[in-house]
Order: C-alpha cells, then structure tokens, then sequence
C-alpha cells in the first residue's frame, strides 16, 4: 500500500515538475539568438533564413521505401530522413513581410543544396512590419527639394542624376532622382531627391549604424514622448471643454422643461430644522444613556433608532431639494459657452506649436536611411510596403544582428537585452513583438484591485456569519451555498460580470436610470417614505426581540425577529428600488453620452467580477481562522469587560489574521491566473494605454487593459503570425508563473511578519 | 461510600424521607435546606444571591441557590466536578450570556442592584468584576498590553496613566520584579505561573469590585500554586474574592468563608475554619476530608 501511495505522491511531483520545467526551459529559450543561413536550394533558389527547428513529417509508404533506399544506394545524405524513411524538413524565419513573402518557409532537407552562414547577414528588428534579413549596404541621407522649373515650366532635375561631393574631407557619392510627391491629398508636386551614400558596403554600413541607430532611437522616443505628453493632454482638454459645454447644455434643457426644485422654501426649511432637532435630540440622549452605565429601555432605543432614521431621511430630502446649485439658466451657460471657446482657441495655438515640433523632428528623422538588401529578392528594405523605392528609415530599426558572427559573451548580452525589452516595451505587431509591459502592468493592478476589494468584502462577511450570526439552519444553508459558488465555472462569472456590472451597474453610473423606471418626484418620495417606515419598522422590531439577558428565546421572540430579518430585506429591496428609480440622478458622464464610460468592459469590472469569483476563498478561509481563535481569549476579553466589537477588533480579528492573509493569496493566485471571465469584462488583446496616468483621477478604472493569461491564449491562437508568437508564448507563460509567484512570495512574507508580530506561531 | 451507585428515584413517587442525607436527598432531586452558619449572616454581602436556578438548554445545572458573599472576604466555593460552581461564578459576570440556551431564574445582586436586569450594562458590569481562568490565557501582546487591556477597551489613551496603572497590577500581582525589565516582550513567552500572575494583574487593574477566581491554580506546578496562594492572600485586603477550587488545602488555606456545593445545590456555607474543621454535616466532613466525592 505504502508503494503506491508513494507511486501517486512520485508520480504527482513528476507531473508538476515536468509542467513547470517545460515552461522554464522553453520560455527561458525564448529571446536566445540564433544564425542566419544562406539556404541554396536544389532548384538554385536562393534565401537568407534562420533555421528554427526541424521534423519529419508523414508521406505515403511507398514515398518512405523510396527514400530509404535512396539513402542505402548513397543517393541522399542521411540526415535527409528520419530512420523509418520519413523525410526530414526544417522551417525557416525569413522574414521580410513587407515584400511580400510569408515570414516562414518549410524546406525538406532532401532539397537543399547548401546551407551557409554568410558573416555580412543581418537580421534587423523593426517597429513594423516584423524582421527583414538581409545584407546591408549603405547608409543614405535622403533631403527633398522641390524641383526647379525650366523655361516650359515642367520640373527638371537641375544637376546630372549621380555625382561626387566632398564633406568633412571625404568624397560621397550621391544621386539625385525628380519624383512627385504628395504634399496634401490628392496634390502632388515635384522635388528632387538627393541621397548622399554615407556609408557603402556591408562592415562600413554596420559601423555607421551602430552610431546613428541610438540617435534615431532617441528621436522616436521624443516623438513619442511628445504625441504623449503634449499631444494627448491637449486631446483630453478639448474632450474635456466639449464635455462641459454639452453638460452645460443638459442642464439647461432640463432646467427649460421645468425640472428645477420645486419645494416650497416653507416645506424645505421646515424639514431643514426638524433634521437639526432631530441629529441634536438623538445625541444628546444618546450621550446621556451612555454616562448613565445603564442600558436605554426598549422604548427609548426605538424612539432613538426612529429619529436616526428620519433624520437620515429629512437629510437625504434637503440635499436633494436644496434650493441652489445645480440648476442652469441661459446667463450661466451662455458664460459658459464663451470660456470653452477661448480655451478651446488657446489650445489651438499650443496643439500647432506641438504639431510644428513633431513635423520638425519628422524632417530630421526622415532624413536618415539605411539600404538593406534581401539577396533573393534583390529589393531593399522599403519605408512602407507602399513605397518600395524608399529605404526604411533607421528610426524603424530597434535593433540589427549580425548573428554569425556574434561572440558568446555578445549573444548573453543581447539575450538579456531582448529579455528587458520583452517586459519594459509595449508590444508591437499584434502582440507578436516587443515587450508585454502594459500586459504586465495590468495583471498586477487587476490581482491587486481585486485583492482590496474581495478581502474587506469576505472578512466582513465571514465575521457576520461566525460572530454575530444566530448559528441554525440559515446559516449552514449560507455556508454551502458559498461554498458552492466556489465550485461554478468562472465563465458563468463573466457572462454575470458583463451582463450585470458592465452594462447594468455600469450604465447606471454613466446615465443614471433609464427613463422608463424613473419616478416622478411625488411618487419617489413617497416610495423613500415606505422605506423609511419599513427601516423603522425592522428596527424596532429588533429592538423588541432582543432576548431578555438570562432568558432563552421563546416562539414569540423568534417570530419577531424572523418578521425583523424580513423587513430589513424589503427595506434592502426599497433602497435598491429608489436608486434605480430616482428622479434626482442622471449619470456622472452623462455628456459623454453615447460612448459609455463606465458602461462597458474595464478595469473596475473586471476587478469586481474576479472578487466576486474569489470571494468563497476568503469566507472561507476567514470562518475557519476565526473558529480557530481559542476560546479562552474570548473569554479573557469579555470578562475584561470588552464589548463584542472590541474582541473582535483586539483579539478575533489579530489572532485570524495569518488565516485571512492565506485567504488573500489563495484568492490572489486564483485570481490572478483566471481568464475566461476577463475575456468578457475586459482584458483586451491591444491596449497599451496604461489604467494610470499623471491626469485626473489618476487611477482610471474605466479603461479596457491587457491580462498575462489572456494574453498567452491570444498570441497561442489569435495571432496572425503564430510561428513568431510562438516563443513569446512560452515566455508570457513563465512570466505570468513569475508574476503569481511574486505577489504570492509578497504575501507570504507579509503572513510571516504578521505572524511574527503576534509573538507566536501556533495560530 | 456506594451512595453513587443509587438508582435516584422520582421525587414524586416517594414521599420525603427525614432520614436521607442530604447528599441523598440531593440525589434523589428533592427539596434540601442548605446549613448556612450564623456567622455569615453577620457579614455584610456584596453580592446576594436569591433563589438562583440555571439550564444549560433542558439540564438544570443550578437549583435555587441562595447565599450571600460578604464584602471583603475571600469566598471558596468547593465541591466534586460538575457541581456547578464554575457555572455559578460565569453566573456571576453574566459570562454565561455568550452561551447560546442558558436560562436562569432567580436574582443576583451586586451592591443591591440587579445583576440581570435588562437595563443593566453588562459591558459596565463585567469591567467592575475581574475574572481569572483555570488556565492562564494571555492574549499574544507584549505584557504591557496583555495587564493593561482593560484601560484600553474603556478609552484610556494618557500614557502616563496607563504605565502607572500597568506598575500598580502588576505589583499587585507580584510580578513586577519579574517583569519590569521585559514589559515589551510578549507574555507568550513567560512561564505558567507567571502567565497566570499577568492574567491576575489584568483582572486587577481596573480596581474591580469583585475578584472572581475560577480554579486558577489548576494548571500550576505547586511553586507556582504557592505564590498564586499568596498572592490571593494579598489581594484580599482590598477586594472581595470568590474562589472556585478542588483543593481542599487551597480553600483552607486561602479563604475566610466556604461553600460546599453539589450538583448544583449549596449544601453548606459557613467560616473556613468551621467548614473544614467543625463542619456541621457529616457528608461536608467526608468531602473535605476525603472521604467522598
């Protein structure tokens, strides 16, 4: 028996440690860099690539049989098939997209004439249009000019097509060509094209580039920072100042159609001075049953929790009718109108001056070219698959390899290199490239989101249903029922998330109810009355089913508190009615209406979803840390004359905490490694906006982010070029085992202080 | 004596018998007159206890229990397991509460006013009793805050006082030479008895009314168990202590008045030194010599 529990027990390790060593190995296999081949093939075709990886692949048997005894006769190499005559293959990376050709490419081996690894190759990683291979060879300074005109008025070139100048004591060789350009659209004009040949032949090309590719770099990044910090808060102002004048003109519509307060001032002081009295009244009795030591009679708790009830009313009815604020008149919105237009003028003139800087930078940028020869294909690198006669510009390089003739100590460094660019960038074609940051950064705010919303939600619901709950049939009914939802497929949570957080909740936030449930004002007053009544009502049949002390609970008194739970829920239900009913509330992005500001998938949703799912975790486990505490500690604290709320806060709630910490992380690991519910409520393949920012407010829950699990399946399977994904695949899913670990690793640490802290470790 | 082997008999079905014991009586679930000396009538009580009867749910574990606790005495309450002594010193600071389906009939009064009235506070109650446990039940904070606990829950916040406060307990608890120099350590880490001397302070420092000890010696060695004892000894020049013990040696030694309880019911109640060496009832002198129980 020993035997195989052990076999289970070995056999478990050996699954785990398989999953996690695959994961390591590949994703840490990842960025390694690799040669580039010069592939002959038997046809004479010719083609730079980098050999990926090879198979053997299924033909029919008689194919096999031919193959093998080709090999036999010593036709063939080898290596050319698998032992049992399957021909061998072995796939390419040839890049190259933007002429035209699939990035990848199978060669059976049994045609390739030969294989070799040219020194001058390059393998070039850009911002678009994925990686070019090729040969370099020069580096062009590319200035337009527009076209003189000759005596008929037509464009010419002005000086002979090729030539010589000396600069800097060093002769370059330029051409000049006349080509039509578009300056606006649809208008074209004639200029002439200089380019100076900096740099000729490959070792020079090389040498050159690497000074200006970090140049260029930093010219991108400038235009970058500029589209990002000046750019975009111009566009967030203008946004802005539209949204306040179509507030402005809401309000004053509304205020036009009569729907400004219509209080008599008599009624609305009145209720003023009778909250007043009542707020005064309640604490000072309030106070005085406190010094007395003795507990209020039955009578004067309910009187108390009546007035605290309507006074919480009355002061609801003078905010909402208060008789100033909120109302437009045409004077003010008029005023309105005015200031947004000088604004929107000034920002007119600062978004040129912006608009000014970039086109400069733009010129300089454009100015700089690098040549960059597919030998097959004998075309260069163009600027845009649209303008194959343009060498691409050297700002589009991130980054070039000559990998066959890398030294080791080269290849770590660009390995780590590409390892930092992986989780610093932001990532580039479809995914497929560049870094995850963005994704990274979402994944951590969402598990933290979450964690602050599902821990305070579960400790206070665990210690509801341990301390102060009556122990019975309900409460047994409550714990399997939570306990069950731990059990319901996370889907099923995002299809509730979406339906009901998104666009429920959500659309209730930006527009406020929708016009076919609000009430009229009467009617809704009347409804915050009944709820009123009922509030007093449950109250006060609490109040009066408080068991006697000494005394047991007879069927009376069970029947009165059962009648006291059952209104506390209608009074719950009346709540809920008079906000989905309010005539007062209209949403808080009502002016960005139609786009949903809220009313769509986000960060915030997307968090709340994820709490929801994780919230069994932390009742959980909170309830059996809580029954944990020992007793006598209870005791102790009673009997020091602590009320229930003091043990709870000194002595439960600090003795359960280790327990509740190991709910946090399991809630954070369930939580950070869920998907299918993001795929609903949030996580988008593409949204390298940051849920932070410098502006107002900061944090923006309302934006859509990019998840790490969500982001594996994407790249897995949604990518237009799944080989290339292929790696980073592996890659996101050691970094996503990295990132739980991490903040799993933080909470440990922050259980063992806290356990520490308690001076002992047997809780 | 075989007298736990009885089958007990229905109370109705016998009429009563003058010549059982009370300890028969009392198991056969009849009427008895508790034997409470004369000279505790003499004594001014602190706490009255009138006709007290409890349940646990159906079980009675209390039968119309009447005695007085003089003010300024130790009080030992002794009897075998299970005879509900501990249950009527939880009575006393309503501990019982936290029980779900304790009913009690009956009074208790502290100083003349009602301890189960529902206008009494019992938060306020209990803060003018200090109790302490069979086990020593620290709560896992440095000693400072374990003996000064009490201050804080009733919103102490002055330093000054709460130090001072802290020096007074725990002198009273004669732990303050032991302790001064590791105020700031956990109590955790103290031995046994110290531990229960801290817990000693704690009920202490709030200058209670009434001292309610629940077999708090049980789980000492007997170093430890001595100096409890003499502390207990100390402490009854300025409060009213009720002890509940199993040891007969304790209860001689510690006590000025003791009360000899059996399933549930007082049976005697007089001075120490008459209760253990002129008792009135021979089946008080079997249980405190030995003999029974």
């Amino acid at each position: 028996m020993v035997w195989l529990l052990g076999a289970a027990l070995v056999l478990n390790i050996v699954m785990i440690g398989a999953l996690l060593g695959l994961i390591a190995v590949e994703g840490m296999r990842a960025f390694w860099p690799h040669p580039i081949e010069q592939v002959t093939l038997r046809t004479g075709e010719r083609f730079l690539g980098v050999p990926v990886r090879e198979e053997a692949f299924e033909v029919s048997a008689q194919r096999k049989r031919e193959l093998l005894a080709r090999v036999e006769a010593g036709e063939i190499a080898p290596e050319t098939t698998a032992s049992d005559g399957r021909p061998m293959r072995r796939l390419y990376r040839i890049g190259n997209r933007d002429l035209g050709q699939q990035p990848f490419r199978w060669v059976e081996i049994e045609n390739l004439e030969s294989a070799e690894r040219p020194d001058e190759a390059v393998f070039v990683e850009r911002i678009a249009w994925g990686v070019f291979l090729g040969v370099p060879e020069a580096v062009v300074l590319q200035t337009l000019a527009p076209a003189p005109l000759d005596a008929e008025g037509s464009p010419m070139l002005g000086a002979p097509a090729e030539g010589t100048v000396d600069e800097d004591g060093a002769t370059i060789r330029l051409t000049r060509e006349l080509r039509r350009i578009e300056v606006e659209a649809g208008v074209f004009e004639p200029f002439v094209v200089t380019r100076r040949y900096l740099a000729e032949g490959a070792a020079e090309t090389m040498r050159l580039l690497r000074e200006l590719i970090p140049e260029a770099a930093q010219r991108r990044e400038h235009l970058r920072g500029l589209r990002r910090s000046k750019i975009g808060p111009i566009n967030a102002a203008m946004t802005h100042l539209r949204e306040r004048v179509t507030e402005a003109e809401i309000k004053l519509q509304r205020a036009e159609a009569g729907g400004a307060r219509s209080t008599p001032a008599v009624v609305w002081f009145g209720a003023l001075a009778a909250a007043g009295a009542l707020v005064v009244g309640v604490g000072r009795a309030s106070r005085r049953a406190r010094k007395s030591g003795r507990r209020p009679t039955p009578l004067a708790q309910m009187l108390s929790h009546a007035g605290v009830v309507l006074a919480v009313g009355l002061v609801l009815f003078v905010w909402l009718e208060r008789p100033v604020g909120g109302s437009m008149t045409p004077e003010r919105y008029d005023h309105i109108v005015a200031d947004a237009a000088a604004r929107q003028a000034e920002l007119e003139v600062e978004y040129d001056a912006v608009a000014a800087e970039i086109e400069e930078v733009r010129e300089i940028d454009s100015q700089f070219r690098v040549i960059i020869r597919d030998p097959a294909a004998d075309r260069f690198a163009p600027e845009r698959q649209s303008t194959p006669d343009e060498p691409m510009r050297i700002s589009q390089i991130v980054r070039t390899v000559q990998p066959n003739t890398l030294s080791a100590g080269d290849r770590l460094g660009l390995y780590l290199a590409r390892w930092w660019e992986f989780i610093a960038d932001d990532p580039r074609e479809a995914n497929t490239e560049g870094g995850v940051f963005p994704v990274i950064f979402g994944t951590v705010l969402l598990t933290i989101l979450l964690t602050i919303v599902v821990v305070p939600l579960g400790v206070l619901a665990a210690l509801y249903l341990r301390e102060y709950a009556r122990q019975g049939v309900v409460t047994s009914f409550i714990r399997i029922a939570v306990n069950n939802l731990a059990g319901v497929p996370s889907i099923v949570y995002g299809v509730f998330g979406l339906g009901f957080f998104c666009y429920t909740v959500g659309a209730y936030v930006d527009a406020g109810p929708s016009g076919a449930t609000q009430l009229p004002v009467f009617q809704w007053w009347f409804l915050v009355g009944a709820g009123l009544a009922i509030v007093i009502a449950a109250g006060s049949v609490g109040i009066l089913s408080t068991r006697k002390p000494g005394q047991v609970d007879s069927r009376g008194y069970k029947a009165l508190r059962i009648t006291s739970t059952c209104a506390w829920i209608a009074a719950f239900g009346i709540v809920a009615a008079m906000f989905v009913t309010t005539p007062y509330f209209h949403g808080f992005f009502e002016a960005r209406l139609p786009d949903p500001t809220f009313g769509k998938r986000g960060l915030l949703w997307a968090a709340l979803t994820l709490a929801l799912l994780t919230l069994p975790v932390v009742i959980v486990s909170t309830e059996e840390a809580i029954a944990a505490v020992q007793p006598s500690l209870r005791e102790a604290s009673y009997g020091s004359g602590a009320s229930k709320w003091q043990t709870i806060k000194r002595v439960v709630l600090p003795g359960a905490m280790p327990g509740i910490l190991t709910g946090m992380i399991l809630a954070m690991a369930r939580g950070a490694g869920e998907v299918a519910p993001l795929m609903l409520v949030g996580a988008l393949k593409w949204a390298p906006e940051l849920p932070i920012s410098l502006d107002a407010p900061f944090l923006h829950l309302d934006r859509s982010f990019m998840h790490l699990g969500f982001h594996i399946y994407d790249l897995g399977f949604q990518s237009p070029d799944s080989e290339a994904a292929r790696p980073l695949v592996w890659a996101s899913t050691l970094l996503l085992i990295a990132v739980i670990l991490l903040l799993n690793l933080t909470a440990i640490m922050l259980r063992a202080r806290v356990r520490r802290k308690m001076g002992s470790g047997h809780f | 004596m075989s007298l736990m082997t009885t089958t007990p008999v229905q109370p109705d079905a016998q009429p009563a018998d003058d010549s059982l014991s009370i300890i028969q009586r009392i198991q056969q679930g009849l009427e008895t007159t508790p034997e409470i000396h004369p000279a505790l009538a003499q004594e001014s009580s602190i706490l009255e206890i009138e006709r007290f009867c409890l349940w646990y749910t159906k079980a009675q574990a209390i039968f119309s229990l009447s005695m007085g606790i003089p003010r300024g005495k130790v009080t030992a309450l002794i009897g075998p397991s299970g005879c509900g002594k501990s249950t009527l010193l939880r009575s006393v600071n309503r501990l019982n509460d936290l029980i779900d389906g304790v009913r009690i009939e009956g009074r208790m009064l502290l100083n003349g006013e009602s301890i189960y009235d529902p206008a009494v506070d019992v938060i306020d109650l209990r803060k003018r009793m200090g109790m302490v446990f069979q086990r020593p039940n620290p709560f896992p904070m440095t000693i400072f805050e374990n003996v000064i606990y009490p201050l804080r829950i009733d919103g102490e916040r002055r330093r000054s006082v709460l130090v001072e406060a802290c020096e007074r307990a725990l002198r009273g608890a004669a732990l303050w030479d032991e302790a001064k120099d590791r105020l700031n350590e956990s109590a955790l880490g103290l031995s046994g008895g110290q531990q229960q001397r801290v817990c000693i302070a704690r009920a202490i420092v709030a200058e209670p009314d009434v001292l309610l000890l629940d077999e708090p010696c049980s789980a000492l060695d007997p170093i430890a168990t001595l100096r409890i004892e003499e502390l207990i000894h100390e402490i009854s020049e300025r409060y009213t202590v009720l002890i509940v013990t199993h040891n007969m040696q304790q209860a001689s030694r510690v006590s000025d008045y003791t009360a000899f309880m059996y399933l549930g019911r007082l049976v005697e109640c007089g001075p120490t030194v008459d209760i253990f060496q002129n008792p009135r009832l021979q089946e008080t002198e079997d249980y405190v010599t030995g003999r029974f129980g």
